[in-house]
């Protein structure tokens, strides 16, 4: 058995939480607190049982494994390809609409969530240094 | 300031803020300091836990929050209750204010938000007299179309009686979600690069230009909240979006009017959707890229009080995936602009460096300390970070001074009306997390709160419309309808309507409007109006949400959803 420290993906306290991993099944146990600044060794229901979905229990919604791509365009089923693939397609679909309609027509999201900063900070680079626009937003409304 | 300096406050004013439901471990500090004992002033239309443990709870009207924070502005003022001294020293605008708020009495703020006037002055007195105050604000400042304009407001309270600047004072929002923080810090924001350094800013776009070896645009970028609007109603082909990459969040579940936005995903030219489980909007989406989750990948979050942390991988993904980050950098690299980092911390290394805000907190600090709260300038190992900002009353503004700031009040965009004669508001769950693919994935979790949710009302509006509690209801506005049960509650008041907003069949952002505050741009998410009709046949009501909840997860890839559903 393993135990990592991490932050809590849930809410913006930060809390600091101790995840007990079997390596050979390559399963969590359980989460139990850290001493952290925000948390002083206490967790909420979030932080104590919000680590299942990784799991994959299949309750809500499946998780995502594989790309998937619309091969016939709009309307035909989604279709699971290779990384080459799907990074081909996304590749040469948004070059096309920056090529017709201009880089200011393509707005591409950050991630408040579990993605974390340098992914943040890796989407706003690609579209304002590939793609060339300032589109770039997040969900920070809601 | 910091979460751990709330407990150090004297007046604690709550605003729009719902601590317990939204972050529990914030809230418990709130406790904490009326243990220590704090005053608690608690400002929300619901009686929540904190109303319950305050010392004065004002009920306001909902969309009244700036006739209030006034209101209470002019107490001070008539009371002679400001820190002259600070005002002096630290200010520019207070003349102006003062003149301002002449009209705005406690008995104005009265007939707007309904608080007596003598609440509103003796909760304005309590303010004014801490020593420190603190005031916590939320959502229910934020999701209105009048938003900014009411932050500014509870600095100008801040400012007049010299709460800035030292411990235990000062206005917090307290961040909803792990890393809105963070994502704000990264520039994923239409009018700023990392570190909150504007897009329109020669000598800034120059630094970036020259970092990442490409001209970049000075037009500031359009907000998120814009996109049903330029996809659909946008006549000028120059300002049309015609590609929308969707990277970590659910538009279609959680951004308001949502028939209007899955009308926009639907006419959209190219969808990108690049998350971990499959959610309303990925369902038209035209690639999904499948990344890895918390828990399989590591990096940096920033929690709500400036704090940078790390978060740790700490088990191997299954099935094709890939980190975030990564798969970005590829498609960046196939059109054209390679990017290529080994780890996170290469990343972060480079984010620091553009940063000066951030320069100093390092992998290495972050480790050592176990986070770092941002201004970190220095690399220096003593450099610790910065626990409460305006240190001795030193302001971000170039001359260091803060500004005062005056707004009259504006009503909300859609009132109630004879059509819809009740006001609906969407809050949180504590159980649930935003659209809850993860929370709604997890077993015990998903036990405690299930579809289709609840609206919780008023006793009395229940007992006029002949609904109990648990049946089910149909809730509508002029822009959709939703299935929900009925929930009556003294915490509420009569004509008000209180909604959560991650379900699917009981999803009330098919009711809310997409109105904005001008500057934020964040919807009106707490105002619109709406009505609540009685459904006769619960035994077919009750049936048409099983049947619909089964439909929805075997869209999302449940294959035992027919199944597990006949036998519930």
């Amino acid at each position: 058995m393993k135990q990592v420290q991490t932050t809590c993906v849930y809410c913006g306290a930060g809390c600091q939480i101790l995840m007990n991993v079997d390596e050979e099944t390559n399963k969590i146990i359980d989460a139990e607190p850290a001493d952290g600044r925000t948390n002083q060794g206490r967790l909420c229901l979030k932080g104590h049982y919000g680590w299942d979905f990784l799991n994959d229990p299949q309750i809500l919604t499946k998780r995502l494994r594989k790309p998937m791509i619309r091969k016939g365009g709009k309307g035909s089923p989604l279709e699971e390809v290779e990384w080459d693939e799907a990074i081909a397609f996304t590749a040469r679909r948004l070059t096309e609409i920056k090529d017709t309609y201009g880089p200011d027509s393509i707005l591409g999201t950050g991630s408040a969530r579990g993605a974390g900063n340098e992914a943040n900070y890796i989407m706003q680079k690609f579209m304002r240094a590939c793609v060339g626009t300032n589109n770039v937003d997040h969900c920070a409304r809601i | 300031m910091g979460v751990p300096e709330i407990e150090d406050a004297k007046v604690l004013m709550i605003f729009g803020y719902n601590g317990a439901d939204s972050h529990p471990i914030v809230a418990r500090r709130i406790l904490r300091a009326k243990q220590k004992g704090a005053k608690i002033i608690c400002v929300d239309p619901r009686v929540t836990e904190t109303a319950r443990v305050s010392h004065i709870h004002m009920q306001l009207k909902g969309g009244s929050n700036m006739a209030l924070v006034n209101a209470m502005a002019h107490v001070i003022l008539e009371e002679g209750l400001c820190d002259r001294d600070f005002i002096a020293r630290h200010t520019i605008g207070f003349e102006e204010l003062e003149s301002f708020l002449n009209p705005y009495t406690a008995e104005y703020g009265e007939k707007i938000s309904h608080v007596p006037a003598d609440t509103i002055r003796e909760a304005a007195r309590l303010y004014a007299k801490g020593e420190p105050s603190m005031i916590l604000y939320g959502m229910g400042v934020c999701q209105f179309s009048q938003a900014v304009d009411v932050v500014k407001g509870l600095a100008n309270l801040a400012l007049m009686t010299g709460n800035f600047g030292k411990p235990g004072c000062g206005i917090g929002p307290v961040r909803g979600q792990n890393n809105v923080q963070g994502a704000c810090d990264m520039g994923a924001l239409p009018n700023s690069y990392p570190g909150y350094q504007n897009v329109n800013v020669p000598e800034i776009r120059e630094k970036f230009e020259k970092a990442w070896g490409v001209p970049l645009s000075d037009k500031i970028g359009i907000p998120m909240t814009h996109v049903p609007d330029r996809v659909l109603k946008e006549k000028d082909p120059e300002k049309q979006i015609h590609a929308y990459y969707v990277f970590g969040e659910d538009p279609a579940q959680s951004d308001p009017d949502l028939a209007e936005v899955r009308e926009a995903l639907d006419k959209v030219d190219f969808l990108v959707v690049q998350d971990i489980f499959m959610n309303k909007t990925a369902t038209y989406a035209d690639v999904i890229l499948p990344a890895t989750s918390w828990g399989e990948h590591g990096g940096v979050y920033t929690c709500c009080d400036r704090g940078f942390q790390r978060f740790r991988k700490f088990i191997e993904p299954e099935g094709d995936l890939k980190d975030d980050w990564e798969i970005i950098s590829l498609i960046s690299t196939a059109m054209g602009y390679p990017m290529h980092y080994e780890n996170t911390e290469e990343i972060w290394d480079e984010v620091i460096d553009l940063c000066p805000s951030f320069t100093g907190a390092t992998y290495e600090k972050l480790e050592k300390y176990n986070g770092i709260q941002w201004p970190c300038r220095s690399k220096d190992m003593e450099d610790k970070g910065t626990p409460y900002l305006h240190k001795d009353g030193k302001f971000a503004h170039p001359d260091g001074k803060g500004r005062f700031f005056c707004a009259d009040w504006r009503p909300p965009k859609e009132l109630e009306n004879d059509k819809y004669p009740m006001v609906l508001s969407t809050v949180r769950e504590v159980g649930h997390y935003s659209s809850r693919t993860m929370t709604g994935n997890c077993r015990t979790l998903r036990n405690l709160e299930d579809e289709p949710g609840w609206a919780q009302m008023n006793m009395e509006d229940c007992e006029k419309l002949g609904v109990k509690e648990g049946e089910l209801v149909k809730v509508l506005s002029k822009r959709g309808y939703c299935m929900t049960r009925c929930l009556p509650t003294e915490r509420v008041g009569e004509g008000t309507l209180f909604m959560t907003y991650q379900w699917w069949i009981g999803a009330c952002n098919n009711l809310t409007t997409s109105f904005l505050d001008p500057v934020s741009n964040t919807p009106e998410y707490k105002y619109c109006a709406c009505r609540v009709e009685k459904i006769e046949d619960q035994d077919w009501a009750e049936k048409h949400i099983r049947d619909e909840y089964e439909e929805i997860r075997s869209q999302m890839g449940i294959q035992s959803a027919k199944k597990e559903g006949e036998g519930r």
